[in-house]
C-alpha cells in the first residue's frame, strides 16, 4: 500500500508534463471497466435475454421455414434484426449510463480521478472497456443463433450474421456515447438510468410512430420522411441491414426507391456517417463538460 | 471419321469438309463482304454456302472446324453439322443464317455477331418454314436470337443464346415463336436478351430451360395449350409473363429473384384455364401477380404446391382478379404474403377447398386434436399492412419495433382491427408436401455453423480475458 501510494506521488509530480490521452492509461481503464462489466449482474443478464431471444426467434423461423432452403431477407433476418433494434439500444444506452454516476455515487470516480490519469482518459477508457463488454454481449448472442440456424438447416447467409454482429456495434457505439452524456450530466445512477430508458423509449418508439403519424396527417414528402428517419441511429441500423441482406432498399417502398435512386450506392457513406456522428458527438460533448464540472 | 460413316453420308461430304477446312484457314484473314440489302442482290457464297448449294435435298453436310464469314439462306431440306464447334461470323450485321425450307436441321455451331437493327430484327437464326429443328448450337452477341415465324412442328433444343450487353430497350427477343404451333422448346440456356416470346403458337412444351438477364424469361401472348414444365428463370424483370392465352400448365419450375421494376415470378394477365402447381417462387418483388385472371368462368385459376417464400409479396390481385384456387401452397416469410392493388377484398378468391387450405408461415393458431389443420381459422388482417395498403410511404418502417406496437394495437384495440383481408378456414400446420424442394447446399450450413462458432470464440475471448485477475491486483481493481 505504501509502495503505491509512493508510485501515485511520484505520478503526480510530472502530471503537467503529461500528454492529454495517454493509450496506456486508456487501456488500463478501459481493460478494468471491461473486466467490471463482464463481472456485472447486468452484463449476465442482458446477454442471457439476448441469447435466449435470439435463439427463440431462429428457432421459430427455422421451424417455420420448413426447411425450405431459401433465404432472402425472410423472418429470420429481420426478427434478429427487430430483436436488435429492441434489446441493444437498451443494453447500451443504461451500460452507458450507469457508469459515470454509479462510480460517482459510490466514491469510485473520486478515488480513480485521484490517480494519475486525466478525466478525458478515464472517460475514454470507459467507453473501450464498456463497448469491449458489448462486442462481446453481441458476439456470444448472434454466434448461438447462427450455431443453431445451422442445424435446423436454415439457409440464412453466414455474411448476414457478420453484418448483424457489425452493425449491431455500431449501433451500440452511438448508443453508449449517448448513454454516457447522460451519466456525465445525471446526479444520480437511478436519475441516470431512468433517463436512458426513457432516451430508449424515445429512439424506438415514438419517433417512429410519431414519424407515421406525420407521413399520415401532414402528407410529409418523402424525402422529408426519408432525412429524418435516417437522422434516427436504429433506423440507420435498419436500413442499412437490409441493404447489406440483398442490396435492395426498394423494399422500403418509396422512400426506400427514393433512397436508391439518390444515393446509389453512396448510401452506404450517408450510413457510415450518421452512425459516426452519433457515435463521436455526445461523447465529445460528455467529455467537454466532465472536464469541466465538478466531478463529485 | 470411321468408314462406316462416310457410307452412311452421301458423296458430297468428304468434298464438303475439305473445302471447309481449307476455306476456314483462309476466311480468317478475308475481309467479310458489306452486306447488300437482301434480296436484292444474293451475296457471293462462302464456304458453307457452296457445300449447301452442292448438296441435294436430305443430305447431312458436314463442315469442320474454322471461322467462316458468311450469312446462309438454306432453301432445301437439308441437316447441316457443324463438327468441332465451327463458327458462323456475321461480321456485326444482318441476320446470319436464314431457313426457307422445311425440315432444316441445324447443329453444333457458335453464331455470332449479327446486326444491331431492331427494324430489320437482325437475328442469329431465323426460320421461315415448319418442321425445322435447330439444337446444340451457341448463339452469341446476337441481336435476335433464334426467330420462328410460320414455322410449326418445330425443335428448339440444348442451345445456349447470349443476347448483346445493350440496354433492355435495344435489345431483341432471344427467342421468339410466332406462329410455330406445336414447336418443342428444350434444354436451352437464354441470356442477357429482351423476352423468350410465344406469339401466336399453340400447344407448344416449353421444358428444362433456363434463363437469367433477361427481360421477361418467357412470355405469352395468345398462345394456347402451352406447357412450362422444369424451367429455371431467374435475375429476370419478370420470370413468365401469361397474357391472353388460355390452357396453360406451370409445372415445377424455378422463379427466383425476378426483381425488375415489375418483378412478378409470374404474371397472369387476362389467361384463361391455367393450371400452376408445384412450382417455387422466391425472393421476386412479387411472386404471383394476377390481373384479370382467369379470363372467363370455365374453369377456377389452380394454384396447388406452389412454394412462395421471400418475396416482396407473395401474390398481388388486382381488383379484376376472381375465381381463383389456392390449395396447398406454402407461403413462407413473405414480407407480405397477400397483397390487393388499390381498395378491394379477395371474397371472389378461394385460399380453401374442403378440408384443404395453404401454410401460412404466419398463423399464429395451433393444432390441438393433431390432425394437421389449424384450430383457427387463418385471417390476414394487419394493421400496418392495411396502412401500408392506403399509405404506400409507410414501407420505410417495416422491421422495426414500432411496426410490431401498430400491429400490437391492432390486434388488441377492435375498434381499429381492419376487415380481413381473406380468410383460410382450414390452414395447414406444416408445409405441403410438394413436388419440388429446394435444400440449401451442406457447404452453406457448415458456413454459417463456423461463423456462428467463430462468434462464440470471439465472445468466449473476450470473457476469459476479461475474467483473469492480474498478479498481485486486488479483484475490486485499484487502478495502476
Amino acid at each position: 500500500m505504501t509502495a503505491h501510494a509512493a508510485s501515485t506521488a511520484r505520478a503526480l509530480d510530472t502530471r503537467p508534463a503529461r500528454p492529454p490521452a495517454m493509450p496506456a492509461n486508456v487501456l488500463t481503464i478501459a481493460l478494468r471497466e471491461l473486466r467490471d462489466a463482464v463481472r456485472s449482474r447486468w452484463f449476465l443478464l442482458y446477454t442471457l435475454a439476448f441469447a435466449a431471444l435470439g435463439l427463440g426467434v431462429s428457432y421459430v423461423s427455422a421451424l417455420g421455414s420448413g426447411g425450405a432452403g431459401l433465404s432472402g431477407f425472410g423472418r429470420t433476418t429481420a426478427g434478429l434484426v427487430n430483436l436488435v433494434l429492441l434489446v441493444v439500444p437498451l443494453m447500451a444506452l443504461t451500460a452507458g449510463a450507469g457508469s459515470i454516476a454509479s462510480d460517482r455515487e459510490r466514491g469510485i470516480l473520486a478515488y480513480l480521478l485521484a490517480q494519475p490519469v486525466s478525466r478525458f482518459e478515464v472517460l475514454l477508457g470507459k467507453y473501450f472497456g464498456l463497448a469491449g463488454a458489448l462486442l462481446a454481449c453481441l458476439c456470444l448472442g448472434v454466434g448461438a443463433c447462427a450455431l443453431v440456424l445451422a442445424l435446423k438447416g436454415e439457409a440464412t447467409r453466414p455474411a448476414a450474421m457478420l453484418w448483424l454482429v457489425g452493425l449491431a456495434f455500431g449501433l451500440s457505439l452511438g448508443m453508449l456515447s449517448l448513454g454516457m452524456l447522460v451519466s456525465v450530466l445525471a446526479r444520480r445512477a437511478s436519475v441516470a438510468v431512468g433517463t436512458a430508458i426513457f432516451l430508449w423509449l424515445a429512439l424506438v418508439f415514438v419517433s417512429d410512430l410519431g414519424l407515421m403519424a406525420g407521413a399520415l396527417a401532414f402528407r410529409l414528402r418523402i424525402e422529408t420522411l426519408f432525412a429524418l428517419a435516417t437522422a434516427n441511429p436504429l433506423q440507420v441500423f435498419k436500413f442499412w441491414s437490409l441493404h447489406s441482406a440483398d442490396a435492395t432498399l426498394d423494399v422500403l417502398g418509396p422512400a426506400g426507391l427514393y433512397a436508391v435512386d439518390t444515393f446509389g450506392d453512396h448510401v452506404v457513406w450517408l450510413f457510415t456517417s450518421v452512425l459516426a456522428a452519433w457515435a463521436v458527438v455526445p461523447l465529445a460533448i460528455a467529455a467537454v463538460i466532465f472536464s469541466r464540472r465538478a466531478p463529485v | 471419321m470411321n468408314a462406316r460413316m462416310l457410307q452412311s453420308r452421301c458423296a458430297v461430304f468428304a468434298l464438303v469438309l475439305g473445302a471447309a477446312i481449307s476455306g476456314a484457314v483462309a476466311q480468317e484473314h478475308e475481309v467479310p463482304a458489306p452486306l447488300a440489302a437482301r434480296p436484292a442482290t444474293p451475296r457471293p457464297l462462302g464456304a458453307i454456302g457452296r457445300a449447301l448449294a452442292a448438296a441435294p435435298d436430305g443430305a447431312v453436310v458436314e463442315i469442320g472446324p474454322g471461322v467462316y464469314h458468311e450469312h446462309l439462306r438454306i432453301t432445301r431440306p437439308v441437316t447441316l453439322v457443324g463438327v468441332g464447334m465451327p463458327v458462323i461470323d456475321g461480321g456485326g450485321s444482318g441476320d446470319i443464317v436464314e431457313i426457307a425450307a422445311p425440315e432444316v436441321t441445324l447443329r453444333g455451331f457458335v453464331i455470332r455477331n449479327t446486326g444491331i437493327d431492331l427494324d430489320k430484327e437482325n437475328a442469329a437464326v431465323r426460320v421461315l418454314a415448319s418442321r425445322a429443328t435447330i439444337e446444340d448450337c451457341v448463339l452469341e452477341d446476337i441481336l435476335f436470337g433464334i426467330d420462328l415465324r410460320d414455322a410449326p412442328d418445330s425443335v428448339v433444343r440444348s442451345n445456349r443464346i447470349g443476347g448483346k450487353r445493350l440496354d433492355v430497350a435495344r435489345r431483341g427477343d432471344g427467342l421468339r415463336l410466332w406462329r410455330a404451333d406445336r414447336t418443342l422448346v428444350e434444354g436451352n440456356t437464354i441470356h442477357d436478351g429482351r423476352d423468350a416470346i410465344l406469339w401466336y403458337s399453340k400447344g407448344v412444351v416449353v421444358r428444362g430451360n433456363v434463363s437469367h438477364n433477361c427481360r421477361y424469361g418467357l412470355h405469352l401472348m395468345y398462345s394456347d395449350e402451352v406447357t412450362i414444365e422444369g424451367n429455371r428463370l431467374e435475375r429476370n424483370s419478370v420470370g413468365v409473363y401469361l397474357m391472353y392465352s388460355a390452357g396453360v400448365e406451370l409445372r415445377r419450375n424455378l422463379l427466383v429473384n425476378n426483381r425488375g421494376p415489375s418483378g412478378y415470378g409470374i404474371g397472369l394477365k387476362e389467361t384463361d384455364r391455367f393450371v400452376i402447381t408445384d412450382n417455387v417462387l422466391s425472393g421476386n418483388r412479387v411472386g404471383v401477380y394476377i390481373d384479370g385472371s382467369p379470363f372467363t368462368n370455365k374453369m377456377p385459376g389452380m394454384f396447388r404446391r406452389n412454394t412462395l417464400a421471400c418475396n416482396d409479396i407473395g401474390v398481388t390481385f388486382l381488383p379484376s382478379a376472381r375465381n381463383n384456387e389456392f390449395v396447398d401452397n406454402n407461403f413462407i416469410d413473405n414480407i407480405e404474403q397477400v397483397s390487393v392493388a388499390g381498395r378491394g377484398n379477395l371474397s371472389a378468391n378461394r385460399f380453401w377447398v374442403g378440408e384443404r387450405g395453404n401454410y401460412w408461415s404466419d398463423y399464429t393458431g395451433y393444432d390441438q386434436n393433431r390432425d394437421g389443420i389449424g384450430d383457427f381459422v387463418h385471417e390476414s388482417q394487419t394493421l400496418f399492412e392495411n396502412m401500408m395498403d392506403r399509405e404506400p410511404k409507410l414501407r420505410l418502417f417495416l422491421f422495426s419495433p414500432a411496426q410490431q406496437a401498430v400491429e400490437f394495437v391492432g390486434r388488441a384495440v377492435p375498434s381499429v382491427r381492419p376487415e380481413p383481408k381473406f380468410v383460410d378456414e382450414v390452414p395447414l400446420m406444416r408445409p405441403a408436401e410438394v413436388g419440388l424442394n429446394v435444400r440449401p447446399e451442406r457447404g452453406a450450413l457448415v458456413r454459417l455453423g463456423g461463423v456462428g462458432a467463430a462468434l462464440l470464440l470471439v465472445g468466449g475471448l473476450v470473457l476469459g480475458l476479461a475474467r483473469t485477475p492480474r498478479d498481485g491486483q486486488p479483484a475490486n481493481g485499484g487502478v495502476a
